[in-house]
């Protein structure tokens, strides 16, 4: 496949997106896009007119039509999903500017000649060869990352978990007697750890994954709906890290997910310090096909929460 | 000449390690100065000169190999200047397993803030290549 650009009017050529309001504090959108949805050469095509010249030549670097989409669909993605938050005027996906940080995450460039105005957005991307996703939050660092929920690993999970998680974690995951439910705990681990280590945005050797451990923490809440109050016994997610004080762990909030049917994704935020110290992060969660189909899927089985099992 | 000679050697002298006891029995086999230096200082790097490093070209043949096992890898697509992501599509989870074929192949434990830096073929040779603890 090779990315033809045809000199198309952008507005002729495809709708608007929908607008969308800003995540509040604390909130997340998730945005999710399934390459095998998305077979029409033609959109294919007019997605590739939304990248820069440099994006471009980075998807027709990747070798092979499957690396080739899966590059194409992820840049289009972020492009599309940030174009969406521009409330004043429509925002043009092509006129976005990126960058890498210090530590080389990507994050949005705003510069004063572009007619529109500057956002407070964060976002994170993560893709798998059969889904593709973007977190946003507002002001908030965010990190993510999905797997396969069948992903099979090439080495031993125990001598792995050895190599690379805490002392903590690898007794976790020993005392799991079923291989099966073991292999699952540790994809989802694995995704906690890594959408941690994004959301710091200092790179994986900055923080390696043997310096910290996640776990489920046991926490009781109180419910204050009607018809009286009860208590709730939920699971936290939660980090802690061992040597880096000035990074207080408590800052973060973790959410696991199943996606999908066929994913387990981890969000990892920074909680905003004008939250609660037990406000929730509320999630919203939609499918997309940029410019064709958004569908909501929250509160639907597309979207499962792993992290709070709340019995009552 | 000799004074030239005398003077370089004294600037070049390496710090004194013991002869072989062998050598120094009979005193008239001790070898002249520039023998002494060079030997001493062959015995001082040895360790790492000789037969530690690995030779490039085996390794580069042993890092494919482990690289081309990888069952969702397309092996024609493994050459030396292969990008892990980029050319082979590889994630952040099959980059850490490759990292861990590549410490049981040869042996050594690759530190996290090196592997990082593992986006190739060729620089996970070099790395390997650059490591007297590889096997």
């Amino acid at each position: 496949m090779n990315i033809r650009c045809f000199q198309r009017n952008f507005s002729a050529a495809l709708p608007p997106l929908v607008p969308l309001q800003l995540p509040s504090p604390m909130e997340t959108h998730l945005w999710y896009v399934l390459p095998d949805e998305v077979k029409s050469w033609g959109l294919l095509n007019q997605y590739s007119e939304l990248l820069s010249p440099c994006e471009r030549e980075g998807v027709n670097r990747m070798r092979g039509d499957q690396l080739k989409k899966r590059a194409l669909l992820a840049r289009a993605l972020v492009r599309t999903t940030i174009a969406r938050y521009q409330t004043n005027s429509q925002m043009n996906p092509r006129s976005l500017k990126f960058r890498k940080n210090l530590y080389g995450k990507p994050e949005v460039e705003w510069r004063d000649e572009d007619n529109f105005s500057p956002l407070p957005l964060q976002f994170n991307l993560s893709h798998t060869s059969t889904m593709i996703a973007c977190g946003v939050t507002v002001n908030v660092p965010i990190g993510i990352d999905i797997e396969e929920k069948q992903r099979r690993t090439k080495n031993n999970l125990i001598a792995f978990a050895q190599r690379y998680f805490s002392a903590y974690e690898v007794k976790v995951l020993t005392t799991i007697s079923d291989p099966e439910v073991q292999r699952q705990e540790f994809i989802k681990l694995w995704t906690l750890k890594e959408a941690y280590v994004k959301a710091l945005g200092k790179g994986f050797s900055a923080v390696p994954f043997k310096t910290f451990t996640i776990r489920f923490r046991e926490t009781t809440l109180r419910n204050f709906h009607p018809p009286g109050s009860s208590v709730s016994e939920a699971s936290d997610i939660i980090v802690e890290s061992f040597d880096d004080p000035t990074n207080p762990t408590n800052n973060w909030q973790f959410t696991l997910l199943e996606v999908a049917g066929s994913h387990y994704g981890a969000i990892c935020i920074k909680k905003d310090r004008t939250a609660g110290a037990n406000e929730l992060m509320k999630l919203t969660v939609w499918k997309t096909v940029p410019f064709v189909e958004d569908v909501c899927v929250s509160g639907t089985d597309a979207v499962v929460d792993l992290g709070r099992i709340i019995e009552q | 000449m000799a004074a030239v000679r005398g003077a370089l050697i004294k600037h070049l002298r390496v710090n004194a390690t013991p002869l072989p006891l062998l050598l120094l029995r009979n005193p008239k086999t001790i070898p002249n100065g520039l023998f002494n230096l060079t030997f001493n200082a062959i015995r001082r790097f040895s360790d790492e000169v000789m037969g530690s490093f690995l030779d490039k070209s085996e390794v580069t043949d042993r890092v494919l190999s482990v690289v081309k096992n990888f069952q969702k890898v397309d092996p024609s697509k493994v050459t030396p200047n292969a990008h892990l992501q980029k050319d082979l599509g590889l994630d952040s989870l099959d980059t850490v397993e490759v990292v861990m074929a590549l410490e049981e192949e040869f042996g050594f434990e690759i530190p996290d803030n090196e592997a990082d830096k593992i986006s190739t073929i060729n620089h996970a040779v070099e790395f390997i290549a650059s490591h007297p603890q590889a096997k």
